[in-house]
Order: C-alpha cells, then sequence, then structure tokens
C-alpha cells in the first residue's frame, strides 16, 4: 500500500491511503472493532468513522481512505493507525 | 449539554431553494472554510492605520447579540439562555466555548475554527487570534444578560496555550450597536434564462447532496467536510466587517486598496477551498464520476459554491481563457443594500476573487501561488448599485 499527501485540507499533514484490493474488507473491519462501525452517507456515496482524533472518510468502495487528523492527534495516534492500516513509512 | 427537541427546532436551519439561502435563528448564513476566514481576519486586522480587531469584534458582537435574542424564548431561564449561547456557537461550527464561570469574568474555549484556520493556514502566531470569540462572548453577555461588556483574550491556542481564555470586564462602555438595516431586496422570481450548462453535471444532485448535509458542528463545535473545516457565518457579519473595512480604509484614501486586499483573500480561497474539495471522498464519491474534462469540474465549483449561499450565480459565457458569470442574490450585494443603500461602485469583492481564483484552479498549473494573478476578474454591474444582477467578468492575464 501507498499513501499521498492531499493539499489544503483541515491538518497539513492529510494523506489518502490506498489500500491493497484484497486488504480493503479486513482493514475496514479493524477499523470498525477500534472506533465503531462506519456511517453512511447516502448522497455523496461516502463512509466515515469519526475517531477521536481524526476521521477516516472514504468513498461507500472504502478505498482509498483519507485521514483527517486533529490538532490533538499525536505520533501515538497515528502509529496505532497505521499498525491497524498495515501501513509502514 | 443535551440539545432536547426544543433547542434543535430554535436552531434549525431553513433552506430557501430559489436564492440557495441558509437560514438559521432568523440570520442568514453563508458557508465559507477556515482558510478564508482566518485570512479575512488576517487582512482587516492587519491593515495600518485603522481598528481592524475593533471592527471584527464589534460586528461579532452586534450580530450575535441579534442572532443570539431569537434564539432565546422569553421563559428560559439564565442557566438555559447560557446554554443556548454555548449551543449556537458549537452549531454554526466555531469551537467550544465554556460560559460556566461567565459569572466569574472567566470563558475559555479549548476548540476553534479560527484558531484551525490561522494554523493551517498562516502558521503560529505571536498573538492571540480570537477576536471572533471575544465579539462572540460580548454579544452573549448582552444578549443573556443586558449588560455591555469588554471580552479580552488572554491566552490562546494559536500561541500554543492548551485553551484559548477570556477575561470579561465589566466597566463602563457604550451600549451594543444594534444590527439595524432596512429589509432585503426581494429574490428574483423568474426563473434565470441564457446559462451554460454541462450534459455530464448533474448539478441539481450536487446542490441537493450538499444541503442534504448535516452542516453543523460536532462534539468540538467544528464542521470537517470536503477536507476543510466549514462554518455558518451570518452573512450580516461577512458585510459589516468588509463594509466596516473599506470605509476605515477610505478615511486614509486607501478603500481601493482595501478592495483588492478582500478579492485577493477571496482569490486565494476559491483556489485552497476548492482544491481541497476537489481531493475529498466527498468529491470522489458523488462529483468525480460526473466530471469528464475541466469545464465540468467548473461548473461543479459553482454547483457547490451555491448550495454553500455564495450567490446564486451561474455561467453565461465560458472558454479555457475566460469565464462570465450571473449572480442574481449574492450577499455583498444584497448587504450593501441593507446596510448602506445604493452604491456607487460594485461592492462584490468576495465573488470577484473567488471567480479569478476557480479559473486559476481549475486550468492554472503548479502551485497556487505560481496560480496566482494569472486570471484577473472585475464586477462589471451590481446589485448593489441598482442593476438586476451582479455580473463578473474572469480573463486570463496575458
Ligand atoms: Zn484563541
Ligand atoms: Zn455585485
Amino acid at each position: 500500500m501507498r499513501r499521498e499527501k492531499v493539499p489544503a485540507c483541515v491538518h497539513p499533514e492529510t494523506y489518502k491511503y490506498f489500500l491493497d484490493r484484497d486488504a480493503v474488507i479486513p482493514t475496514w473491519q479493524r477499523l470498525a472493532a477500534r472506533w465503531g462501525e462506519p456511517r453512511h452517507n447516502t448522497s455523496f456515496r461516502t463512509m466515515e468513522i469519526a475517531a477521536p482524533r481524526f476521521t477516516l472518510r472514504s468513498t461507500v468502495l472504502g478505498n482509498p481512505i483519507t485521514v483527517l487528523r486533529r490538532r490533538e492527534c499525536t505520533a501515538d495516534d497515528v502509529a496505532e493507525l497505521h499498525a491497524l492500516l498495515g501501513y509502514r513509512e | 449539554m443535551a440539545i432536547d427537541s426544543d433547542l434543535a427546532a430554535r436552531l434549525a436551519m431553513q433552506y430557501e431553494p430559489a436564492t440557495y439561502r441558509r437560514r438559521i435563528a432568523g440570520h442568514d448564513v453563508i458557508i465559507h472554510c477556515h482558510h478564508y476566514n482566518a485570512r479575512l481576519q488576517r487582512t482587516i486586522e492587519g491593515a495600518r492605520g485603522i481598528d481592524g480587531k475593533g471592527i471584527i469584534v464589534g460586528a461579532a458582537e452586534t450580530v450575535f447579540a441579534d442572532q443570539l435574542a431569537r434564539a432565546l424564548r422569553p421563559d428560559d431561564d439564565e442557566a438555559r439562555r447560557w446554554a443556548v449561547a454555548e449551543l449556537l456557537y458549537r452549531h454554526l461550527g466555531f469551537g467550544r466555548i465554556d460560559l460556566s464561570q461567565v459569572g466569574a469574568g472567566i470563558v475559555t474555549a479549548d476548540s476553534s475554527h479560527f484558531v484551525e484556520g490561522w494554523l493551517a493556514g498562516l502558521g503560529e502566531s505571536a498573538d492571540n487570534v480570537c477576536s471572533f470569540t471575544e465579539g462572540y462572548v460580548q454579544g452573549a453577555v448582552y444578549a443573556v444578560t443586558g449588560a455591555a461588556v469588554r471580552v479580552r483574550e488572554v491566552e490562546c491556542m494559536a500561541r500554543g496555550a492548551e485553551r484559548c481564555r477570556f477575561e470579561v470586564d465589566r466597566g463602563e462602555r457604550p451600549p451594543v450597536t444594534p444590527n439595524r438595516k432596512e429589509p432585503p431586496i426581494p429574490a428574483p422570481r423568474e426563473p434565470g434564462a441564457g446559462w451554460l450548462r454541462s450534459p455530464h453535471v448533474d448539478e441539481q444532485a450536487i446542490i441537493d447532496a450538499v444541503v442534504g448535509m448535516p452542516m453543523v458542528g460536532d462534539d468540538a463545535g467544528l464542521i470537517p467536510a470536503f477536507s476543510v473545516y466549514l462554518a455558518n457565518m451570518p452573512a450580516d457579519f461577512y458585510n459589516r466587517i468588509c463594509i466596516g473595512f473599506v470605509e476605515a480604509m477610505r478615511g486614509l484614501g486607501r478603500d481601493k486598496t482595501a478592495i483588492r486586499l478582500l478579492v485577493s483573500d477571496a482569490e486565494h480561497c476559491g483556489m485552497n477551498t476548492f482544491r481541497g474539495i476537489m481531493h475529498s471522498p466527498e468529491w470522489d464519491g458523488l462529483i468525480a464520476p460526473m466530471v469528464r474534462d475541466r469545464a465540468d469540474a467548473l461548473h461543479a465549483i459553482i454547483a457547490i459554491s451555491n448550495a454553500l449561499g455564495w450567490g446564486d450565480w451561474h455561467v453565461t459565457a465560458h472558454t479555457p481563457r475566460s469565464l462570465a458569470l450571473e449572480s442574481r442574490y449574492g450577499y455583498e450585494a444584497v448587504g450593501y443594500r441593507e446596510f448602506r443603500g445604493l452604491a456607487a461602485a460594485p461592492q462584490c469583492a468576495m465573488l470577484t476573487g473567488v471567480a479569478a481564483g476557480v479559473m486559476e484552479l481549475v486550468y492554472g498549473e503548479g502551485t497556487v501561488e505560481e496560480r496566482y494573478g494569472t486570471f484577473s476578474a472585475r464586477e462589471e454591474r451590481c446589485v448593489s448599485c441598482g442593476e438586476a444582477s451582479c455580473n463578473f467578468a474572469v480573463e486570463q492575464v496575458e
């Protein structure tokens, strides 16, 4: 998997994480187990999990996942998320 | 505080499809992002020789004293009135304020739209940045207790503090300026004609989707949508600060510079906000499948801006090097007529700048700074001058 920086957003460190195709379902299952089931927005065809330190949002296809960090988000928070996503820097 | 159905009804948004206006507690609100709001504040407060901070604090005080008065009910006890004041701030997307110690002269905020905007776009600040919140709290104290007070921020998250902290000074000061204005000019009744549309872009689906989004603050009082922070700002606030800024600068013979600065802020906003939007999952989910070329992207962006309440504006001519737009009910022009009557010259700095910024985003290349200034826009006719619509012409700079 890889990630791409997204410009001009809520946080200077905003990325889209592109999951491998067969990792999409298990990854969202891990995220839901940690922070709750995703909410769907039918008119925009998006889904999201609102965690305390970031919002995880994607189209209904589940990939890529845009991670919008809150300002309070720490390196530990990011490390935990990366472990769940299976992302290594 | 739990939001009961009575409070929810008081703050429910009413949408007017004919003009795309959104109304909350008796005020038309316009949705802009944290980049624009912080930048506008920096421009007005950064101008030398005028009291820019006073303009922002005064406008917030006047407008929110009025909006809160409309959200309060005669049988609300004082605790409930303070609760409404906290809730309106959060609901509109400005962050989270704690008014529980206001009687002791202390107000704190642990989340702030303006601080987010400042840190995201402008970097750490040497000064406290929450002038808007100072004005809001002054307006809230007035709406709840009838007392005119001064509120001063003494610690700010934009300077690294854990929370913003405000002190309330109850010394003598003049009463709060009422939000006096003429009734709005009538909205156009006839459907518009002669507008260009893209066969691929379902503008109404975009508008319905944006209007259907719950544009209210989350637990922290923020609205993260389209990968930016949005807020519902009363149109009267924007009009008061922009008219006040231009008039104060006129006193120094610098009103043309003031308008140029306001256009420039909007030009940056047009690029930054919509660049964020075009990279967002919402865009990928609904809009990207409709977009086949750059012209489609432009039509989609205009549809989104209409849903945000910017101006009921539409494309009348378009090439990759030029754009013409007609706006029928922009908040700047309508607001100028309400506050000042007929204008001698066009007043819609925000739409003028955004018109250029959108062309720079859609057809330009490189970074925002490299694109800036590559298109120029001017407003040729304006509702504020008595015309039937505002008309904007954008051209590539040779
Ligand atoms: Zn602050
Ligand atoms: Zn105008």
